[in-house]
């Protein structure tokens, strides 16, 4: 199975059947079609989020200005210029990567502990705009009633307005953000890339534009973010300017990392289903439970930082390595 | 010319502000320069620090403890004072234990520590608001640094001064300390070189263990001056540690008296501005931020640093 | 006219002189070495070769043009690829993807990202081509990471050999080796000096001395000798200082 010219892989599908089949078994396992919203499309921001930090090696912890700033874009475009879906996303998609790219031309020679402060800095700066601008986001009280534009092909158009239409549509854009972030972490510019947080030095001595490659791994994540910026809009038919926080800036670093997306392509998902579903699971007993998430974080970075994709894959290694035990076949090195 | 004057008590604001903020960015940067960590926790610590004093200032401040019942008769300002030296030690504790969790990321990428410090602010700003509440609180404050002082025709607040004035002495001491006394050698040390000082044959996990916990102390300290002027709230700690780190990236990284200098301007452009547009006050550090960063990369005092690298 | 070229250059680090003035001039297809003792400014002279550190004064010739301060990258785009004294590979990447990324073909489409580099089997042929020559044949999917010292050094010269560079700069490329991997760096070296331009900077005389065409040797910030091995060895200043003996 040549899985369509590499377009395809099994996890993959696997991925695509579990999300796609959702609105079929969400609520019988006592769940609700929303949530899944909630995970897709912060799916697709986080994995977004790991082009960045997981493949370029660069920590950013005001992220969620650019997320924040694709859902106000969405709700502008929609109050201010013309309803209509494909516009407002396209509106939140580059209006974050605008900004985006403008602070990554500021901070792009950084690395390490500066660049993470730079990026607090920046994402503060947006998120205190934000909160003070009234005349355009409205501030605290939120840009309220952002409606959920029909999803218009010219031939057909579909109504996203049930939670159970929208989960289709919001799986829909995942499947192309994962064909497509697949496809860009196994090209040359994902290689540079990874040659770049492995050895920054090294790969400016092999001819590579650093500034550059750090500018695009940057502005391309801020883009995504804005994308699941506009559609997460959509899905609370509202803007608000909590999710440019520095407090959620860190929950998409911490559900990347959770998961594993230092170590796997897959760990953003991971860690961001495991994040909503411990949110609806400990919240219900607890108000409190991002104490305990926090405390479950921590014991993490200390003891397995690469996540629960780290410890999935040292699982595999050992179930391999006892089976070939079992059969005499000398193990092979690490892949 | 009398507008200038008009403008000096929000100068006076500004000024106690940046102080408070460059105390919040010495600690900061003590730890950074020793263990290369950036404690994103210190800022949930600068809140705590206020809600130890709350709780050693009032009778309902949160924690019921019996044994302080007959404290409490003492007058309010040896309550402040003590709460002053009490709960940055508290703080200091629970900052030690912060540390002990740290050295597993130790010679692991620094984001890791980072990682670790922001699931401790998660863990923290949570207990907080699990111990004293969601809502504001007030720290009450001896009367004699209240109301406020007419001097040329302008009212001042009394407790400005004594915020600027008690930052002052403490940034003093603390440039004292780093300068003349043989630990403060080693901290300054082990900012340059870890190796240097464990051949030195220094016991390097104590003078980390040491160095956090009076870094996250000095935050505490700043969070109960602080706390009188912005109240006390479980998300306070953002508002000052955010400057912190605009005050450090401006003063340049490893920078002292760059900290102290950007501390002060970020206060006073800040004061200035509220008086003019009081919603939009915290912009103009922003914009002071990216003025200096585009033109001076490493900040107005600051040398190449470790973390530039 | 020399390849590469360097005229009057001077190095200092704060008031602490590290290069006076080094002239030094390598010939198309020659091997060169540079030798001295430590703390001579060896290494300094290199980076300064290569665009790390910008000269203070004086200028470096690439092919006739003027590369004084050019950043690295632009420096390499110009066909000059180096090796570093420090382990300087990608630990997370296999061999193969090491050599790889060194491409010219690959390093030209950087922003490609769309095609899976993995599935472009031209690349892979040529990047297995590059380790064979190195003699890591049989070694492309092992993690660099896990390779014994020896083969990270022979790696790391097939990255900087996989850019085709039309001048090879090799730091120290002995150190840390022990006498059989020695003895097998010189087989490789010996092979590549037929195709590449090399300069090499080195501590180890016998290894150098038995290579090099031609041979500088640094003290004190200058250049106080040059010549063949053979010229060396009779050069009243080499055999003052103990460089001599070794040789």
């Amino acid at each position: 199975m040549a899985f369509v010219r590499g377009w395809l892989t099994p996890p993959m599908l696997a991925a695509f059947v579990v999300f796609g089949t959702l609105p079929l078994w969400i609520r019988p396992v006592g769940l609700y079609e929303y949530l899944g919203v909630e995970i897709l499309i912060w799916c697709i921001y986080a994995l977004g989020f790991n082009i960045l930090l997981g493949y370029t090696g660069l920590p950013s912890f005001g992220h969620g200005a650019y997320f924040g700033i694709g859902a106000y874009a969405m709700g502008l475009t929609q109050f201010r210029l013309y309803p209509n879906l494909w516009l407002g996303l396209l509106a939140a998609t580059l209006a974050a990567a605008a900004f985006g790219g403008l602070v990554a031309l500021l901070i792009s020679h950084r690395r390490g502990i500066y660049f993470a402060l730079m990026t607090i800095a920046f994402g503060q700066m947006f998120f205190f705009v934000a909160s003070k601008w009234t005349s355009v986001t409205r501030g605290e009280d939120g840009l309220l009633n952002i409606k959920r534009l029909p999803a218009d092909f010219g031939v057909v158009a579909f109504d996203l307005k049930p939670n159970i239409a929208l989960a289709y549509f919001v799986f829909a854009c995942f499947v192309v953000a994962v064909v497509l972030l697949w496809r860009l972490v196994h090209s040359p510019f994902g290689k540079v890339l990874r040659a770049i947080k492995q050895n920054e030095a090294r790969a400016a001595f092999l001819g590579s534009h650093v500034f550059l490659y750090k500018w695009a791994s940057f502005t391309l994540s801020c883009a995504i973010a804005g994308f699941a910026g506009g559609l997460f809009a959509m899905a609370q038919n509202g803007a608000y300017v909590q999710a440019m926080s520095l407090q959620w800036s860190g929950v998409v670093v911490l559900m990347t990392l959770i998961g594993g997306g230092l170590v796997s392509f897959w760990g953003p998902v991971i860690g961001t289903a495991l994040f909503f579903v411990a949110r609806d699971l400990l919240g219900a007993y607890t108000e409190t439970w991002l104490l305990w998430y926090g405390l479950m974080f921590m014991a993490i970075v200390m003891f397995k930082p690469e996540g629960l994709a780290g410890l999935g894959q040292d699982v595999a290694r050992r179930w391999r390595g006892r089976r070939r035990a079992a059969v005499g076949i000398p193990a092979a090195a690490p892949r | 010319m009398e507008f200038v004057v008009s403008l000096f008590p929000h100068l006076l604001n500004g000024v106690a502000l940046g102080l408070l903020f460059a105390l919040v960015a010495l600690g900061f940067m003590l730890i950074i320069g020793v263990m290369e960590v950036i404690n994103l926790a210190h800022g949930s610590l600068f809140a705590l620090g206020a809600y130890a004093a709350l709780v050693l200032l009032t009778p309902d401040g949160g924690l019921k403890l019996p044994a302080l019942s007959g404290y409490f008769a003492l007058p309010v300002g040896w309550r402040f004072a003590l709460a002053l030296l009490v709960a940055p030690v508290v703080v200091g504790v629970v900052g030690m234990g912060l540390e002990l969790c740290l050295r597993r990321t130790y010679g692991r990428d620094p984001l890791y520590g980072l990682l670790l410090t922001f699931g401790a602010a998660l863990v923290l700003e949570e207990g907080i608001r699990l111990v004293w509440g969601p809502t504001e609180r007030f720290l009450t404050i001896p009367s004699a640094i209240t109301g406020g002082v007419s001097l040329g025709g302008l009212i001042y607040s009394v407790y400005r001064f004594f915020a600027s004035g008690f930052a002052i002495g403490m940034i003093l001491l603390l440039w004292v300390f780093l300068q003349r006394t043989p630990y403060g050698a080693l901290i300054k040390a082990g900012a340059h070189d870890s190796e240097m000082v464990r051949a030195l044959g220094v016991n390097l996990a104590r003078l980390r263990l040491f160095v956090f916990a009076f870094g996250v102390a000095l935050a505490a300290v700043a969070g109960i001056v602080m706390a009188p002027i912005w109240g006390v709230r479980p998300h306070v700690g953002v508002d000052a540690v955010v400057p912190a780190f605009v005050v450090i990236v401006l003063g340049g990284v490893g920078s002292f008296w760059g900290a102290v200098l950007a501390g002060l301007l970020v206060g006073m452009v800040v004061g200035l501005t509220g008086a003019f547009l009081t919603d939009w006050s915290l912009i103009s550090m922003y914009i002071l931020l990216i003025v200096v960063v585009t033109f001076r990369a490493r900040g107005l005092l600051g040398k190449k640093s470790v973390l530039e690298q | 006219m020399a390849l590469f070229e360097a005229r009057r250059l001077h190095k200092r680090f704060g008031d602490h002189v590290v290069l006076e003035e080094i002239n030094l001039a390598f010939e198309a297809g020659r091997l060169s070495g540079i030798i001295g003792p430590n703390g001579a400014g060896k290494t300094t002279c290199f980076n300064v070769l290569t665009g790390r550190y910008k000269p203070d004064r004086g200028r470096v010739l690439f092919d006739g043009e003027d590369i004084t301060g050019l950043p690295p990258r632009v420096i390499a785009g110009k066909g000059i690829s180096r090796s570093f004294q420090i382990m300087n590979v990608f630990d997370e990447y296999t061999a193969l993807d090491n050599v790889l990324i060194a491409l010219p073909e690959v390093r030209a489409r950087g922003f490609d990202m769309l095609h899976d580099i993995g599935r472009d089997t031209a690349a892979q042929d040529r990047a297995a081509a590059v380790l064979a020559r190195v003699g890591l044949a049989g070694r492309e999917r092992e993690p660099a990471r896990g390779l014994p010292y020896g083969d990270r050094r022979a790696l790391e010269i097939g990255i900087a050999l996989a850019a085709e560079p039309r001048l090879l700069f090799l730091d120290e490329p002995t150190s840390g080796l022990g006498s059989e991997a020695t003895a097998r760096l010189a087989d490789l070296v010996g092979e590549l000096r037929r195709t590449v331009t090399l300069v090499i900077i080195e501590h180890d005389m016998q290894f150098l001395f038995g290579l090099a065409d031609r041979i500088s040797v640094i003290h004190w910030g200058q250049v106080i000798a040059e010549g063949s091995p053979a010229e060396l060895r009779a050069n009243p200043w080499v055999q003052a200082s103990n460089l001599g003996r070794l040789a």
